[in-house]
């Protein structure tokens, strides 16, 4: 066995010529300017602004301004310097070994040494201090180790294969700001290492950063290195998707996030604004099918929800091809564990959906053509919480209804509840259906949430399986480092999940837009996250 | 779907229990006390009443809290013993009363701020919008009730114009102002509390509902005043049309306008909250509605009282308007029981 190691050289040259072209664009030869001020019109405003505890991922373009992690990614999936310039992990996987920079400090003047990361891992285990998230990655750390100014070793009790993703992602926050009283509401307080530090926070209105002209720590794939070219970047908090579309196009605003199917129109192909769009990492919209609970704890009802739906239909006629159809338990655009070989694999088949339902005893219809069985009509509830009721859903929920009574005789029954219904009712498992996706890309880390058992960290499993293959699978994926390894036992869960159990029927991959006036140079998403990316690369033509 | 029906819960409580003192009691001392302990009842209902309805609605704290985050007996133990949830609930309603009586309003479980700081940073925009829109209400039900009373193509169009605006909803017509003034006229900013141009827009969006219900009432009070005997007296002084009804009229129909005014500013602060968000503007709706939902109790509660509190003041302002406004009611209170 070797220690793996990575090599700065090469794969940092590698990576950029890589993210050359998807950055900055290759339409523009111009030499960047440096100056002036941007207004970002985002639909989300932060909850907190601690990054460590906010886990909202359209919060993420705003706060990667101020702060930085440990290692960057490539779009193939590698690690490339940052707040770190080397890695390593010992042969048994259980040891970590970052080397850090020597040149950076904290925008409160602190410098940044392995106490200092050292520190934002020892508190992140503390519940009293971040809550759930000390339950995650961070809780397989058995000791955080400043060996000395620029080496930290972090031991794990055994190991974890997404471990890497998440140490390399975590925000380091000055150890100062773990003092402050303004800790976990965040804000210009904590202190970060970003290009931009937090200048004013008007809650309800704005966020605005003033550049870090200190900032010579870049990692090796941004566009360019040194400090960032604007001034001052402001994020404005603008709900309404209507209303961002007009604050762009009347030019109050550079850019804005969150462009609904309707109004691409208006930027695509307009010579005086860009339009680009990212496919989501994370699930799909999918339907999770409750196994706990009324006639779908029966398989065969199940499998013929799934057949019983034209997916690809009703996707083109609600979202008027803007949106793409899913087929599996993570999106395309999870490049490390997304197995293609499940699209096509199942699909409309009415037939085979009637087939299914007469078999389970559901073979007689009440007047309104629905299927009975000892005079019960077979009755599915959906419950969608109201806070995560976007981009048409509702539209497409009401298709898939029809299409339900239509092609089955199954009676869809949609419930829009609010956060406290849902929560009990997600708790409790009082639901035929719940529909949902994530949007982060966390190194398979969501499968686990979606398909472990609820009481051992399956806190999304919508589906309620708690079948032990499973999570048998999940544990041996989580001790290899074998990439290849896990991308198999993976690809076996999507399978058995969704061909044999039918847990889910994905629906549409969610993707981020991002439009902006042609003026803004440098505007994109992230590599490999897919999020759409801070500020640090744009600049204003004059 | 309206917020604004459902917040008005609060005022029927606050008005009858204020004319119940004011009525029962005489002098001005006994007047102000009956007034402050009335206010005080008030506050100590609205506190009570959220604290139970918190509680009543579905979903634990805790479960909220936590989301769909990883749970384990230890995060749900830290959450706990963070915001005191492990008392028994009685106990915490009573810390809870004790610690404002200090001052102490708590922290926000969701913004993690403290709930005095949040509620003074939301205020002010939220007082500007209020009077803002109060100020276009008012102009635009004196203009339309005293141009159209008792004309009847006047009356007939401004009764069109009315019942758009009331019956349109406050997104449609905040988009709409938008479109129109923001987006293709450019005259006005979309965007938050930075400078005077930027509450035209909000005002507009808010106020002119309120003006239109505020001016069927007063247009009907009007026309029901003219043609009482006064007017007629006062016709055969030589005055002009305009003049009576301005000077004359308005008076006598502001009783019922002014009762409904005062009742309906309250609700402006739940109204706020659609157009909060579609002016982007920060401001106590929004904030109020995210923590309602959340059931971020400190938030809710420290809401309540500020609530209470202007419905106390606006029914007080309300009462001495009807004393300048109407002399007969001036003379005693007695009198006025009779």
């Amino acid at each position: 066995m070797i220690t793996r190691r990575m090599l700065l050289g090469g794969a940092g040259a590698a990576a950029l010529a890589a993210a050359a072209p998807g950055r900055a664009g290759a339409q523009t030869k111009e030499a960047p300017v440096k100056g002036g001020s941007l207004t970002w019109g985002v639909e989300t405003e932060p909850g907190t602004l601690n990054p460590h505890l906010n886990g909202q991922a359209k919060a993420k373009l705003i706060l990667r301004n101020a702060y930085e992690t440990l290692l960057a990614r490539t779009p193939d999936g590698g690690y490339v310097p940052w707040l770190a310039k080397d890695y390593a992990i010992s042969e048994d996987g259980r040891t970590y070994t970052f080397t850090l920079r020597d040149d950076v400090s904290f925008h409160d003047g602190e410098k940044l040494d392995a106490a200092a990361v050292a520190l934002n891992f020892t508190k992140l285990k503390e519940p009293a201090y971040s809550g759930s998230i000390s339950a995650g990655h961070v809780s397989h750390v058995s000791e955080a180790l400043a060996v000395d100014a620029r080496t930290l070793v972090l031991k794990l009790s055994r190991v974890y294969a997404p471990f890497l993703d998440g140490a390399a992602g975590l925000e380091i926050l000055s150890p100062k700001s773990f003092a402050s009283p303004q800790l976990k509401a965040g804000g210009p307080d904590i202190a970060g290492t970003g290009p931009f530090r937090i200048e004013r926070y008007v809650k309800g209105q704005e966020i605005r950063f003033v550049r870090n002209a200190a900032y010579n720590w870049a990692p090796a794939n941004a566009g360019h290195q040194g400090p960032a070219y604007l001034d001052r970047v402001t994020y404005r908090f603008l709900p309404e998707a209507a209303v961002r579309t007009g604050a762009l196009t009347s030019g109050q605003v550079d850019v804005i996030e969150g462009v609904s199917g309707n109004d691409a129109g208006l930027f695509k192909d307009n010579p005086e604004f860009t339009y680009q769009s990212a496919l989501n990492t994370g699930t799909p919209y999918t339907l999770y099918l409750n196994v706990t609970l009324g006639p779908t704890e029966d398989v065969r009802v199940r499998q013929a929800v799934l057949a019983a739906i034209d997916v690809e239909r009703v996707i083109r006629s609600v979202y008027r091809g803007e949106r793409q159809r899913a087929w599996g338990i993570l999106t395309p655009a999870d490049t490390d564990f997304y197995d293609r070989s499940i699209e096509g694999s199942y699909g409309f088949d009415p037939k085979r959906a009637n087939r299914l339902l007469d078999e389970a005893g559901w073979s007689s219809r009440d007047a309104e053509g629905f299927r009975t069985r000892n005079g019960q009509r077979l009755s599915v509830e959906i419950v969608q919480s109201q806070a995560t009721l976007r981009d048409q859903r509702d539209v497409l929920l009401q298709a898939v209804q029809a299409q339900a009574r239509q092609n089955a005789g199954l009676d869809i029954v949609l419930r829009y509840v609010d956060a406290g219904t849902y929560t009990t009712r997600q708790n409790d498992g009082q639901y035929g259906i719940i529909p949902n996706s994530t949007t982060t890309q966390e190194n398979g880390v969501t499968i686990y949430f979606h398909y472990l058992p609820r009481n051992k960290g399956g806190s999304i499993n919508y589906s309620r399986t708690e079948a032990p293959e499973i999570s048998a699978w999940l544990d041996e994926a989580a001790s290899t480092l074998d990439a290849k390894k896990r991308f198999d036992i993976y690809a076996r869960l999507q399978r058995f999940a969704l061909l044999e159990q039918a847990y889910g029927l994905p629906l549409y991959v969610p993707d981020d837009q991002i439009a902006a006036s042609a003026r803004v140079k440098g505007v994109g998403f992230r590599p490999f996250k897919r999020l759409p990316e801070n500020a640090y690369d744009i600049w204003l033509q004059a | 779907m309206d917020s604004r029906n459902t917040s008005v819960a609060t005022p029927v409580p606050a008005f009858a229990v204020s004319r119940l003192f004011r009525l029962r009691r005489n002098g001005l001392t006994a007047q102000i006390a009956g007034r402050i302990g009335s206010g005080l009842l008030v506050l100590w209902a609205a506190v009570t009443l959220s604290f139970v309805s918190v509680h009543l609605a579905p979903g634990d704290i805790v479960s909220l809290l936590i989301g769909e985050q990883l749970r384990t007996p230890e995060v749900e133990a830290a959450i706990r013993a963070e915001w005191g949830l492990d008392e028994p609930l009685p106990a915490q309603y009573l810390s809870y009363l004790t610690r404002v009586l200090h001052g102490d309003f708590g922290r926000s479980y969701i913004l993690q701020t403290e709930v005095s700081q949040l509620v003074l940073s939301q205020i002010l925009p939220t007082l500007k919008l209020t009077a803002a829109a109060l100020f276009v209400a008012i102009v635009f039900a004196l203009v339309s009730a005293v141009l159209s009373a008792g004309r009847r193509v006047p009356r007939s169009i401004a009764g069109a114009l009315e019942l758009t605006l009331v019956s349109t909803p406050s997104f449609w017509l905040g988009i709409l102002l938008l479109y129109l003034f923001s987006f293709t006229l450019k005259l006005f900013p979309v965007s938050g509390d930075r400078s005077f141009s930027a509450l035209v827009l909000p005002a507009l969006a808010l106020g002119l509902p309120l003006g239109a219900v505020i001016g069927q009432v007063l247009r009907q009070g009007l026309e029901r005043a003219l043609e009482e005997p006064f007017a007629l007296t006062v016709r055969s002084w030589g005055t002009s049309e305009f003049v009576l009804r301005l000077r004359h009229g308005l008076r006598h129909a502001a009783l019922p306008a002014v009762t409904l005014t005062g009742w309906l500013v309250g609700s402006l602060l739940s109204g706020a909250v659609i157009t909060e968000s579609v002016f982007g503007r920060p401001g106590l709706g929004r904030v109020t509605v995210e923590a309602v939902l959340g059931h971020d109790m400190p938030v809710v509660l420290a809401v309540a009282i500020l609530s209470a509190l202007v419905y106390v003041t606006l029914s007080t302002l309300v009462d001495v308007l009807y004393l300048w406004l109407d002399p007969r009611l001036r003379s005693d209170s007695r009198e006025a029981v009779r």
